[in-house]
């Protein structure tokens, strides 16, 4: 179906009648905003509780002895600390929450396709994350987030419950992928074509199909360690037969997709950040757009390089490691366009500019230490070491989790009409980055050096580092507590902020903070590229939405 | 078809709001069976991997599956196919009487399908006591696949039986009837996921 | 041996009805537009591809058995 069938005044603008009560405004909400930010305050509650997870880790390695919990427990910790930082934290935070959030304002909708499926894929993710922290009740998995058989074969019984849990959050991805395909392709408002979209919706974009496709492998995969585990059906039992690898091939079929779904909406962040507070056109729109795309596309292509230590034919790891070299082209396109659009701006170091910078920084070193990994003799040197700790902190943590706090202080006006303090907001970024690079720069050398990861104990020469790193992460912990105190606090006494504190040009600045539940008075008319801050703003039809009139569609009732 | 066709050959029930819902009702449900195609393509990567890890297939003990039976069984899926298909076409050329007969006729072929099933699994489990969590990865792979195409016919035929209850209520009319073209996209899918699967247990 | 004969007998009759419709569905429709009027022709052309996969296996042709 051709774009043109886009209709004008964008597709069935009628606009639902306003919810009634408490229940059908805030917690059953078919509002796709408040969908989002009910998506981002249980990502963060669930951030909360694996954040104290991570927490746990730091103070068992405080000795080499350990000693403050048994290793079994220890085993349990980090297992559900990674499982719930990637599918109950970054994930949800950055498709569900921003993605849900901000990108159908940004195309100019009235919301996203099929707002009941939102709904509904909403409230399956707080059952899943309940279900996966229950599992500590009967016995947690034990053989970390990848829960590779024959170990997880073994594992206790809330293995199966995690298998449930991830399974389920799995559809709750699954379903918010068909939404945002089906609203980005469909629901644009009039002369919002491809090229003209916003970036954080290229990332979206680049990133729904992933989770569409990609996720529903990982599902296949889940049920299949489930029946072995529950039914003793042979899948992944040696002895019976099946076997270990072909997990490691469908959990990564999924999960390397995993790690662009949770770093394309960060870079789509970053890409609305930076032009914004260097009042200068993004540089290299196309080549940002399309290099998204390249990344989702080339991501399907090269799972295998996570497995180089588990026999795989010589033949397959050679293409698989040049595939991987390749994924780094478009993502040094990304640095090098970021740079330059940074090069002569106008810089404004707010709180949101700086999370962005410190993500190009970390982004960086973490991406330059994932080539490194590509090349097979490195990776037979450190896999399974503090290296490959390190490199997916850096993009996960510095990467992923830096471009969420931008997100954060960049949009909070539009979510609540207030901005966070940017006091406290410096604060919180010079100590995050400070605990960050103070835990996770010492892991390369002690990877480097042979410290295995996933171990309750460690050889007592390298004590200073980890002690080091314990005390870097409390820093860390702690700059996150200042970020909630922030909201907390902002949330009743922040400054007001008005439609557009930041002077940002894309469609969800141009309307009120926060916006009516239905978004825009009028579908508004798109001429040009958001970014060209020495033009007058590409949109027509924007008169009415700072005035008191009522929207141009009467609600009605379908 | 287009919005623009659709709007055409409306009979006054159409409005606007309808055709642009359906459009995107349609694209949804196509996502839809595009993710729940790749959850059967990676049981059958699964399949395949084990498949040729082993010491040969079928594994030492067990006999090769019952082909002729299987081919007829395909036979009876894959008309029911062709029947939903003159069912939609007939639906859209306002014959209702012969739209009904090829309904119930795929829902009659579709319940045959999952009977033939029935007694092949009844066949392997007592006669050859090949069972799902007994045989290996045989029994693993064959039955967890072929399972999980019985249940999506299953589903299929429950959908189709709605079908001809809300048909019958009167739900559908010539302008409106986006529940019908999904439940042939849904029938035929199940019928092409079988066409792979035929031919990578029975033919190969 | 009397009852596969009957089955092999039956899919390649069958078989046969059901692929020269999906065949010639698929010429009547070759000119629709759509979506999904084109998802319905590849699964019309691959339900015929079935079907020729039912004749052969009926046929013996593929799929071979110890009978």
């Amino acid at each position: 179906m051709s774009v043109a069938a886009v209709h004008p005044g964008g597709i069935a603008d009628h606009i639902h009648p306003e919810p009634q009560g408490f229940v059908r405004r805030y917690v059953f909400s078919l509002d796709h905003k408040i969908i989002g930010i009910q998506y981002i305050i249980t990502a963060f509650v669930f951030f909360m509780l694996s954040g104290l997870l991570a927490e746990v880790i730091r103070t068992q390695l405080l000795n080499p002895n350990g000693g403050f919990v048994s290793s079994d427990t220890y085993n349990e910790v980090y297992s559900v600390h990674g499982s719930a930082m990637v599918w109950l934290v970054i994930i949800p935070l950055l498709t569900g929450g921003f993605g849900n959030l901000v990108f159908p304002l940004q195309i100019g909708a009235r919301d996203v396709a099929f707002p009941w499926l939102n709904m509904l894929s909403f409230w399956i993710f707080p059952v899943s994350g309940l279900m996966l922290f229950a599992s500590f009740l009967m016995g947690a998995p034990t053989a970390g987030w990848m829960e590779y058989p024959p170990v997880s074969l073994q594992g206790a019984a809330g293995t199966s419950m995690w298998c449930a849990a991830i399974f389920l959050v799995g559809v709750s991805s699954t379903m918010t992928g068909i939404n945002f395909v089906v609203t980005i392709l469909k629901m644009r408002a009039p002369g919002m074509t491809f090229t003209r979209m916003p970036l954080f919706c290229w990332g979206q974009f680049a990133t729904a199909p992933l989770l569409m496709i990609a996720t529903t492998a990982l599902a296949a995969a889940l049920a299949a360690l489930f029946i072995e585990r529950e039914f003793g059906v042979p899948f992944y039992d040696p002895t019976k037969g099946g076997s270990p690898v072909m997990w490691q091939h469908m959990f990564w079929f999924y999960s390397h997709p995993a790690v662009y779904i949770m770093i394309l909406p960060a870079f789509g962040i970053i890409s609305e950040v930076l032009p914004t507070f260097s009042r200068k056109p993004i540089f290299g729109y196309k080549l940002i757009a399309f290099s998204s795309m390249a990344i989702a596309l080339a991501g399907f292509m090269v799972w295998a390089h996570h497995m180089f230590t588990s026999g795989l034919a010589p033949f397959l790891q050679l293409p698989f490691m040049i595939l991987t070299f390749v994924i780094g082209v478009p993502t040094g396109i990304k640095i090098f366009s970021w740079t330059a659009t940074l090069f002569g701006g106008k810089i404004h170091f707010s709180t949101a500019m700086l999370f962005a910078l410190g993500f190009i920084g970390l982004f960086t070193l973490g991406g330059i230490t994932g080539i490194f990994l590509a090349a097979i003799p490195f990776d037979l040197h450190v896999h399974g070491t503090y290296f490959i700790v390190a490199h997916l902190h850096y993009v996960l943590v510095g990467g992923s989790l830096m471009g969420v706090f931008a997100g954060m202080y960049y949009w909070f006006p539009k979510m609540s009409g207030r901005l966070l303090n940017e006091t406290l907001g410096k604060w919180h970024f010079w100590l995050f980055f400070l605990g960050f690079n103070g835990t996770f720069i010492p892991m390369h050398w002690l990877g480097m050096l042979g410290m295995p990861r996933e171990v309750a104990t460690y050889d007592p020469q390298f004590a200073f580092w980890n002690r080091f790193e314990s005390v870097a992460s409390y820093l860390m912990a702690f700059s996150i507590l200042l970020f909630f105190v922030n909201v907390l606090w902002s949330i009743r006494n922040g400054k007001r902020s008005g439609p557009n504190p930041w002077g940002g040009r894309t469609l969800e600045w141009q309307i009120p903070s926060p916006p009516h539940y239905y978004n825009f008075k009028h579908i508004p008319t798109v001429y040009g590229l958001p970014y060209d801050f020495a033009q007058p703003l590409p949109y027509k039809g924007l008169d009415e939405e700072l005035t008191d009139s009522p929207p141009a569609v009467a609600a009605g009732a379908h | 078809m287009t919005a623009a066709t659709l709007a055409h050959d409306a009979h006054g029930d159409v409005d606007q709001l309808y055709i642009e819902t359906r459009e995107l009702r349609l694209q949804g449900f196509l996502l839809f069976l595009i993710s729940d195609c790749v959850l059967f393509s990676s049981f059958i990567f699964a399949y395949l991997y084990m498949r040729n890890s082993g010491q040969g297939w079928p594994p030492p003990g067990i006999h090769r599956l019952d082909v002729p039976f299987a081919a007829w069984n395909s036979v009876v899926l894959f008309g029911s196919g062709a029947t939903m298909h003159y069912a939609l076409e007939n639906f859209k050329h306002g014959h209702w009487m012969r739209y009904m007969i090829f309904l119930l006729a795929t829902i009659v072929l579709g319940a045959g399908f999952l009977a033939g099933q029935g007694y092949e699994y009844t066949h392997l489990i007592y006669g050859e006591h090949v069972t799902w969590a007994g045989s290996g990865i045989f029994g693993a792979s064959f039955f967890t696949l072929t399972g999980m195409h019985g249940l999506h016919v299953f589903i299929g035929v429950c959908y189709l039986t709605v079908l001809v209850l809300q048909s019958s209520a009167g739900v559908y009319t010539r302008g409106k009837y986006f529940g019908i073209t999904a439940g042939t996209l849904y029938w035929h899918f199940v019928d092409v996921i079988w066409v792979v699967l035929f031919s990578i247990f029975y033919l190969i | 041996m009397n009852g596969a004969i009957v089955e092999r007998f039956g899919a390649v009759v069958a078989g046969i009805v059901v692929a020269v419709v999906s065949f010639y569905s698929l010429y009547k429709d070759w000119h629709a537009v759509g979506v999904e009027n084109n998802v319905f022709k590849l699964m019309l052309f691959l339900l015929g591809v079935g079907a020729i996969l039912a004749i052969l296996a009926g046929l013996n042709v593929i799929g071979f058995t110890a009978s």
